[in-house]
């Protein structure tokens, strides 16, 4: 992330599996393959970021193949200051059944229905 | 650092962590070899082997935790005591040892391990332990489900909060609970109550907390043994539920604990670090460096009539002295890993060769400097790979001679001043110094008329070449491994002795110094130049007048309290052309050769040394060790009286151009 603002592409893609889009309403944030510790630091500069906008933020995990736990905290601490702060935060539908099952075996069984449903945002989903 | 260099990261350390585990789990086999019913050694197997198989499978080493996976549930059926520990499995399991740690040294430019001898390792073992349906693919291995037992159904639960670096250090908790899964039937609830907001969030760590019910027939300690290498800095709680019903209620407590301290805030966690040896050389020689340049201020504050600065010169030597015994304690190591490595070596060689052998061992606690530890592996496996094919015979001849059948090899190690005494012993036949002296010449190594003293005959041994076994062995026979326990020990600036009786046995003693880098010294002064000789070595100082030479009819002898100790002068020795003042100083040292005198113009004072190598171009000069660099800037050679004593002694008995010794030679000093 060397570049400096001036001079900042509109799409940013990383060697990592994490990529972010911004639209005239819309913040982009696209998940491919394992997400994983790895693109963590990405990760939450993107939502950082997207949240920071106060535009609505979409999350894409239609590419995504696996999620690890930072991945999932990262994404259930957005949701948590979206909701908290009014930003619609929505992650698209449908989200692979492979990524929901691993979330509902490492027992995020809330999060991973609200997921499954397009609907995450809502209340606590795992408390 | 890219993804890439992370993984190979967490690879390389892995690779290390295994090392050791191998190292650990040859010693309990070995140790299960002699006590084949204790049951914490097979615990400490089983759990050695559990933890290479689950790192492995985390960094992607497939094929070893596959391979492990087997053996593992061999030594579960160990634990269970359906299998019987016999010489077989032992045997085995060494070999599968090996496999391992070609596997795990594969990826980083080791050999390719070989699938056949994996294969045939796992397929013995298998039917050792009745185990039908081997799983060769890795993910079959991994869940293979546990053997069927006898023992009842139980509930466990389960509360597992992870350490603040576990996701840093390469492990997933995700693949944690998929191994709990496999052992019994698994409900899992995530809390989150811990995760801060985003921004303050460290991305990589895990906040997640973990409540759980297993429903399994295994016991606690398996169940813990899947957390095994991720149970450093977590919080970990398995307990048994009294009732089925007692779940919902036992999960509601659990999650109405208040977040308290985990245990890695505890302040006592981290008891050592792991520290690149790089590193800590680095270290050492900064510490070299600084008594350099201490030794460079207390002279400058010595020539100042300066009372602040010499009592801050004074704070900085008091400072730099106990950094300097604080950097080389940490470089100290006990011997035990390198002499527990030879129990293998013992045991292999043993059963190759039909002897009955039993290692013991003593002062295995000896700590030395790591540098010397390193380079003691080779000429220690030398001496006792020699000792069992050459000194010990089998045990039906050892028992014909009246000896006990088991033979002994015994490792030794003891502090002796500034040195360390390393020895190998063993009761077997002893050195033939007749055989020695004939073959060495033959072999053209000492004239045929040569009279030797006992000790000069068995340092023939060491010679390169030299050797009395009539055959060749893949073990011994070639007369190499004598000579590099020479050289090594040469290039330690150690000594050998070798005591040997006929019939009784041998004993190879290594004098080694404690460390490489600083010594002690006293700094001596003759004409111009300066000199270091190790303040350990020496005895007292007194004085040489003119008178006393004349007394002593041109003999370099002095008469220290009715005793003749000789002496030689170090003007002369290294020919340096000034006059000598009316009184020199003799410094008196002890070396193997008895008490030694070195004269000098005069004694300077201690000083810590650094020792500087000389580099190749002076590697032929023995008599002098290193070189230092003194306070004022000079440079002072660091001299070693062991040798500068024998190199006299020798130019005594031959001559200076080396001519062989006659009968009735004696040192004319």
């Amino acid at each position: 992330m060397g570049a400096s603002p001036a001079f900042a592409p509109q799409r940013m893609e990383f060697d990592v599996p994490v990529a972010f889009e911004r639209e005239e309403e819309l913040s982009w944030i696209r998940l491919e393959g394992e997400v994983g510790i790895g693109s963590a630091a990405e990760l939450k500069d993107f939502l950082i970021q997207a949240l920071a906008s106060g535009k609505k933020v979409r999350v894409s995990l239609q590419s995504a193949t696996e999620l690890d736990v930072t991945a999932v905290e990262l994404l259930w601490a957005a949701l948590r200051e979206a909701k908290a702060s009014g930003v619609a935060f929505v992650i698209e539908a449908p989200v692979p059944p492979i990524i929901t099952s691993a979330l509902l075996q490492a027992g995020f069984d809330e999060f991973a229905k609200d997921m499954d449903a397009g609907q995450a945002g809502g209340e606590n989903p795992c408390q | 650092m890219s993804i890439v260099e992370n993984a190979e990261q967490f690879k390389q350390s892995f690779r290390e962590e295994a090392r050791e585990i191998l190292v650990d789990l040859e010693a309990a086999l070995l140790e299960l070899n002699e006590n084949r019913a204790d049951p914490e050694l097979v615990g400490r197997i089983f759990r050695g082997l559990h933890t290479i198989k689950g790192s492995g499978a985390m960094f992607g080493f497939d094929r070893l935790a596959a391979f492990t996976h087997q053996l593992e549930t061999a030594f579960d059926e160990v634990r269970n005591g359906r299998l019987a520990v016999g010489a077989e499995l032992i045997d085995l399991t060494l070999s599968a040892l090996d496999q391992i740690r070609v596997l795990v040294e594969e990826d980083a430019g080791g050999a390719p391990a070989d699938p056949e001898a994996c294969a045939k390792i796992l397929a013995r073992v298998q039917q050792l332990a009745g185990i039908l349906t081997p799983g060769p693919a890795p993910e079959k291995a991994l869940s293979t489900p546990p053997a069927a037992c006898a023992e009842p159904t139980r509930e466990w639960h389960i509360r597992f909060a992870p350490g603040p670096d576990m996701m840093r250090n390469g492990a997933n908790p995700f693949l944690l609970l998929r191994e709990l899964r496999q052992l019994g039937g698994l409900s899992v609830r995530a809390s989150m109550a811990a995760v801060p907001p985003l921004a303050e969030l460290d991305p990589e760590r895990c906040y997640v907390t973990w409540d759980m019910v297993l429903v399994t027939a295994t016991g606690a300690d398996a169940i813990r043994d899947v957390f095994i290498f991720v149970e450093d800095g977590c919080d970990l709680t398995i307990a048994a539920a009294s009732a089925a019903d007692s779940t919902a209620q036992a999960l509601d407590e659990q999650r109405a604990q208040p977040v308290g301290r985990r245990s890695y805030d505890k302040p006592d966690n981290v008891s050592s670090l792991r520290v690149p040896a790089a590193k800590l050389d680095q270290f050492v020689d900064l510490v070299g460096e600084l008594v350099t340049v201490q030794a460079r201020l207390s002279e400058l504050a010595s020539q100042r009539d300066d009372a602040e600065i010499a009592a801050v010169s004074e704070e900085i030597e008091r400072l730099t002295s106990a950094l300097r015994e604080n950097s080389m304690n940490i470089r100290m190591l006990p011997i035990r890993a390198t002499f527990e490595k030879f129990r293998r070596l013992v045991h292999d060689l043993a059963r190759d060769l039909g002897k009955d052998i039993e290692l013991t061992m003593e002062g295995a606690d000896t700590e030395l400097d790591k540098t010397v530890i390193d380079q003691l592996g080779d000429p220690l496996m030398h001496l006792i790979r020699n000792s069992i094919d050459h000194g010990i015979s089998a045990p039906a001849v050892r028992a014909s001679y009246g000896k006990r059948p088991t033979a002994s090899i015994h490792l030794s190690a003891r502090h002796s001043g500034a040195s360390v005494l390393i020895s190998v012993s063993d009761d077997g036949n002893g050195i033939d110094a007749e055989a020695v002296r004939s073959s060495a010449i033959e072999k053209g190594l000492v004239a045929a008329d040569a009279q030797l003293t006992e000790a000069e005959t068995f340092a023939l041994i060491f010679q390169p070449g030299f050797s009395t076994a009539k055959t060749v062995t893949d073990v011994s026979g070639r007369g190499v491994g004598m000579d590099v326990v020479r050289q090594r020990v040469d290039s330690l600036r150690g000594t050998i002795e070798v005591v040997s009786k006929p019939g009784v046995g041998t004993t190879v003693t290594l004098r080694l110094p404690l460390t490489l880098a600083i010594i002690d010294g006293l700094l001596v002064g003759v004409g111009s130049a300066c000199f270091v000789l190790p303040l350990a070595n020496t005895l007292e100082c007194i004085e040489l007048t003119r008178a006393d030479i004349e007394r002593a009819n041109g003999k370099h002898l002095a008469n220290v309290r009715e005793e003749l100790v000789p002496y030689i002068r170090l003007r002369e020795h290294f020919n340096i052309r000034t006059e000598p003042p009316a009184i020199e100083q003799i410094m008196i040292v002890e070396t193997e050769e008895g008490r030694f005198g070195f004269v000098v113009d005069q004694v300077l004072g201690n000083c810590q040394t650094v020792i500087k190598n000389l580099g190749r171009f002076y590697r032929h000069v023995q008599v002098v060790s290193g070189a230092t660099i003194l306070g004022n800037g000079t440079v002072a050679l660091i001299l070693d009286p062991e040798r500068l004593a024998k190199e006299a002694m020798r130019s005594a008995i031959h001559g200076p151009r080396g001519r062989p010794p006659r009968a009735g030679d004696r040192p004319a000093i």
